[in-house]
């Protein structure tokens, strides 16, 4: 029966695959990584790219990791994962069981590490990754993630130090969320912080994840008349937002966003528009951040900028500075074992151009964020504990800019 | 069913079940999606291979599979066979409620309609906090490959059997005779509703028990990647790749195009998904009642088979 | 009140936009039978198209609508007639697979030459509004509804009254009648979809004006365009028309009183039921 043969057929295919040689030098130290090249957040998943490749090459040119007196070269292997969870979550189980990954590098975003994580926890291999924020990521009890990226619960914590400060006080707030663990962490944690300040919450609304369409929202926010609005989102939903906000004329006295403040090309997709927007960032290409390889974090800026094409913001330290991680653990516990990593890991600490690198019980870093504006064109540091530079606040109505 | 035929089939399950003792690791993996694609497409194999309803929401039934087994598991502490076992019965519940009003539509309609269902579900569910809403679920890890893939092994062979008792019973008589003339079956006494909503619900029990399995060896899910609308077309062109309406068709189909997007993806990644759509559409144009169709009658044919497929479906 | 009155002027102008985007697949569906699952996809290509002649020609949207038009019918045409007239007379579901393949390769050569990257057509005149009272209209959203009606009416129009509109809807209706008629039913078959595609293009642009391009939206446009297809019924631009405005202020109203993130549990919602209870939709003739 010709289905019977075809069946036969397509087993034999299976077995004839199954026997693909190996390919990584036995010297060399393999990371492994699946990182969103292609797909909706390949905006932010390429600073991984080329952060990972670029710290990798610095530790090589240095002479690699030094290991009980020999030097081992990293060497990089990177998936694609089109944006995809479940396709992540396969490439990371390939990396582990097929190429033979010794240590793990993160993917971008909450959801994706929340995800991948359980693959790294499954086979105890330890994975550093600086794209989650997410509090449920290091809520589980995981042993074996680590990340580079603040609590998600805090990341408003110093724009609202400010807005007690500013004259005239903000009284009222409006927070908008996007439906995705990170965002979801960032309310839960906002909601608190607001209410410790003193402010009142006149509007809480979550949105679908890649919603286009704010107008209702925006309408909403119009009635209500808030003094500041915070939102929790992707790059794409808050330029649509900034973008739909002026077309409704929507101006409150202050709005604050998650993500896009710090990068180039927001700031350039919504040119002028893009000024009086409130931001923030645990990192700022400064020179006070001296670090073993890169000399510092300015002439990392520098170097990135000419390599690549585009200035590196704070995915992109995060991401050399999880690389940095390993090879620190490494040293620290002599071996690439995964166990013997995975505990150096807990006790790590050194200076690296993102800042200083100390893991807390969870898993998860420390770093206070700093408070930025986009002042004509410019992306200004305004706050961090005090104020380092002049808010423009209040924001005037769009139509008298 | 001849001896010889009968002892090739064991043979082969024997040499299946055996895989993950003499298969590396890899090949362990893709052979569990391999087989929990099978299954889904054995699934719709039911529903639209032989009762002739194209089911394009087959991924509700593995939404809702996987759900079961996660909020059993992870909000409630029960132990995955009793995950796998709700989740059954919300699939046997959706398949019931919303089965009889949708199967009466026909064609495009009724395609369309489970569509919107899948669409309207994962919605739903985004909005639910016991299935964690958009964020989803993490389960406990289990690191045990082989039990998951025997798992699947047996799904798959249960769900090939039943699809072969169904062409040997009266039952799959009728839903063959719904197939090809709805209304001359109704008026041959053929219950068509109840035919249709028992193939609706059987298409949706085993899309749930692959849904429950993937979920727990994945170890996450949220509405997007759990009720997935592109795995509603993925396996229907796997069943119509390999032959609808056949007891083996959907396997071969299953297992052969698995294979090929595992190929594409290792090799050629970036446009691996380009190469996919490629195939699709050859095949269709090409080779559209099949796999099965093409290796018996092709090789009479020989490449003719190709240019007869086209002049007779052109316009 | 006045939040009210808002929602609902957002909702209408959105809904203006649904129209259009849903208008060239009711076209196709309603006179070939061919479910176009490839439509998102033909929209997102129409979008990158109108981007490029902004961004390296420097072409306002609006006024490259007609390229644009032009352009995308070529493309229709050279489609149905080389690849989907193949598979026309196989069953149903051959053309919905075949459409799903076209779909799944489109995204991914969009995906090769410009890139994941979000793309904006993004004239001056993008961020300014009007206001009407205590509501506030968008220009650049107010002129994607006039373009919308005008289309919608157009195709109307010249379905009723040009002669090859009414070669269209005869060849629906009855393919021999109008074989005897002397039509050419490949070339016309051709043209339809052409014309679908030409719509579908249209409206990318329209959608580019008010939101974000990238590779991937095709999936979900789709989606919504069968939904306003069907509540409004296939037979009727204007039934279209009908259900983009219904959809539009369904989703604003659900949006502000139940939540954002109910808002697609509302459109499908009102699918599955019209599906269920009136399948031929708010302004089909019974069949």
């Amino acid at each position: 029966m010709s289905s019977k043969l075809a069946q036969f057929l397509s087993r034999l295919f299976m077995l004839l695959i199954a026997f693909v040689p190996q390919l990584a030098g036995a010297k060399d130290i393999v990371l492994g990584a699946s990182v969103q090249m292609t797909g909706p957040v390949a905006n932010t998943g390429r600073y991984y790219r080329d952060a990972y490749q670029f710290a990798i090459d610095k530790i090589n040119a240095a002479g690699g990791v030094k290991i009980a007196g020999r030097s081992y070269k990293l060497v990089l292997k990177l998936y694609d994962n089109q944006s995809d969870v479940n396709l992540s979550v396969r490439q990371y189980t390939e990396l582990i069981t097929q190429d033979k990954a010794d240590l793990l590098l993160g993917p971008f975003a909450s959801n994706f590490a929340l995800a991948d994580s359980a693959v790294s926890e499954k086979y105890k291999v330890p994975m550093v990754q600086g794209g989650g924020a997410s509090d449920q990521i290091f809520a589980r009890n995981f042993q074996y993630i680590f990340g580079t990226l603040a609590p998600a619960s805090n990341y408003f914590g110093s724009t609202i130090s400010m807005l007690r400060l500013l004259k005239p006080a903000p009284q009222s707030v409006a927070l908008l969320y996007a439906d995705d663990a990170f965002d979801v962490s960032v309310a839960d944690g906002t909601r608190a912080l607001l209410k410790q300040a003193g402010l009142t919450i006149v509007m809480d609304e979550r949105y679908s994840s890649n919603a286009s369409d704010f107008n209702s929202l925006l309408s909403q926010l119009k009635t209500r008349n808030p003094d500041v609005v915070l939102v929790a989102g992707h790059e794409t939903e808050l330029l649509n937002f900034v973008r739909q906000a002026k077309s409704l004329a929507v101006a409150p006295k202050l709005y604050s966003f998650t993500v896009g403040v710090p990068s180039e090309d927001f700031r350039k997709a919504l040119g002028k528009d893009a000024d009086y927007a409130f931001g923030m960032t645990p990192w700022l290409p400064s020179a006070a951040l001296s670090d073993r390889w890169f000399g510092d974090a300015l002439q990392f800026a520098r170097e990135y900028k000419a390599r690549y094409g585009y200035d590196p913001d704070y995915h992109a330290a995060s991401g050399v500075a999880d690389v940095e991680a390993l090879v620190e653990a490494m040293e620290a516990a002599g071996s690439a074992d995964p166990q013997k990593v995975r505990d150096a890991l807990a006790k790590v600490k050194f200076a690296s151009l993102y800042g200083p690198i100390a893991f807390n019980a969870h898993g998860q870093i420390d770093l206070p964020q700093k408070v930025i504006q986009v002042q004509d064109g410019a992306l200004i540091e305004v706050f961090g504990t005090t104020f380092v530079n002049q808010p423009k606040y209040p924001m005037p109505q769009w139509n008298r800019r | 069913m001849k001896a010889r035929n009968m002892g090739l089939i064991l043979a082969a399950l024997v040499l299946l079940a055996g895989l993950p003792w003499y298969g590396s690791d890899l090949l362990v993996q893709f052979g569990i999606n391999a087989l929990l694609l099978a299954v889904l497409a054995q699934g719709w194999n039911i529903i639209g291979g032989y009762t002739g309803y194209a089911s394009f929401g087959n991924s509700v039934f593995y939404g809702l599979g996987s759900y079961g087994v996660a909020i059993a598991m992870v909000q409630w502490h029960l132990p995955f066979g009793v995950g796998m076992l709700f989740g059954v019965v919300l699939a046997v519940a959706f398949a019931v409620l919303l089965g009889v009003p949708v199967l009466r539509l026909r064609g495009h309609y009724f395609a369309i309609a489970t569509l919107a269902l899948a669409a309207v579900m994962t919605a739903i569910v985004s909005n639910l906090s016991l299935a964690g809403q958009n964020i989803g679920l993490v389960l406990p890890p289990l690191n045990n490959d082989k039990l998951f893939y025997e798992l699947s092994l047996g799904l798959l062979t249960i769900t090939t059997l039943t699809i072969w008792g169904l062409t040997r019973s009266r039952f799959g008589f009728g839903l063959i005779a719904i197939r090809e003339n709805e209304e001359g079956a109704a008026v041959m006494g053929v219950n068509t509703t109840l035919y249709k909503v028992t193939a609706f619900t059987l298409s949706g029990i085993f899309s749930a028990l692959a849904g429950g399995i993937h979920a727990y060896w994945i170890t996450f899910l949220d509405p997007e990647s759990a009720f997935d609308l592109t795995l509603n077309v993925k396996m229907i062109i796997m069943a119509v790749f390999g032959g609808p309406g056949t007891v083996f068709g959907p396997i071969v189909g299953a297992f052969s195009l698995s294979a090929i997007s595992e190929f594409l993806s290792s090799e050629v990644t970036s446009i691996a998904g380009l190469f996919f759509g490629v195939v699709i559409v050859a095949a269709v144009v090409f080779m559209p009642r099949g796999l099965a169709d093409m290796l018996r009658r092709g090789r009479d044919m020989g490449w003719g088979y190709f240019a007869e497929n086209i002049r007779r479906h052109r316009l | 009140m006045d939040l009210l009155a808002q929602i609902v002027v957002n909702g209408i102008l959105q809904g203006g936009l649904y129209a259009v985007m849903a208008l060239g697949m009711a076209l196709v569906w309603g006179v070939l039978n061919i479910v176009n699952l490839a439509h998102g996809a033909f929209i997102m290509l129409g979008g990158y198209l109108s981007w490029c002649l902004f961004t390296y020609l420097n072409i306002d949207p609006f006024l490259g609508l007609p390229l644009t038009f032009i352009f995308m019918f070529v493309l229709g045409y050279a489609v149905q007639r080389g690849l989907l007239n193949l598979v026309i007379r196989a069953s149903m579901f051959n053309t919905l697979l075949i459409t799903f393949g076209l779909q799944v390769v489109l995204t991914y050569l969009a995906q090769l030459v410009f890139s994941a990257d979000f793309r904006t057509i993004n004239p001056s005149y993008a961020g300014d509004s009007v206001a009407a009272g205590p509501v506030v209209l968008p220009e650049a959203r107010l002129a994607v509804f006039c373009v919308a009606i005008v289309l919608t009416v157009g195709m109307w129009q010249f379905l009723l009254h040009t002669r090859l509109g009414r070669a269209i809807r005869a060849t629906a209706q009855n393919l021999t009648a109008a074989r005897l008629y002397g039509v050419e039913p490949r070339h016309l078959y051709a043209m339809t979809y052409g014309l679908g595609i030409a719509l579908a293009g249209a409206a990318g642009t329209l959608y580019g004006i008010v939101s974000q391009i990238h590779p991937y939206i095709g999936a979900s446009l789709t989606a919504k365009s069968f939904a306003i297809s069907i509540i409004g019924g296939l037979d009727n631009p204007l039934g279209v028309l009908v259900g983009g405005l219904f959809l539009g202020i369904v989703e604003a109203l659900t949006t502000v009183y139940i939540g954002q993130t109910y808002a697609d549990v509302a459109s499908f919602g009102i699918l599955v039921l019209v599906l269920i209870v009136r399948p031929r939709g708010l302004l089909g003739r019974a069949k």
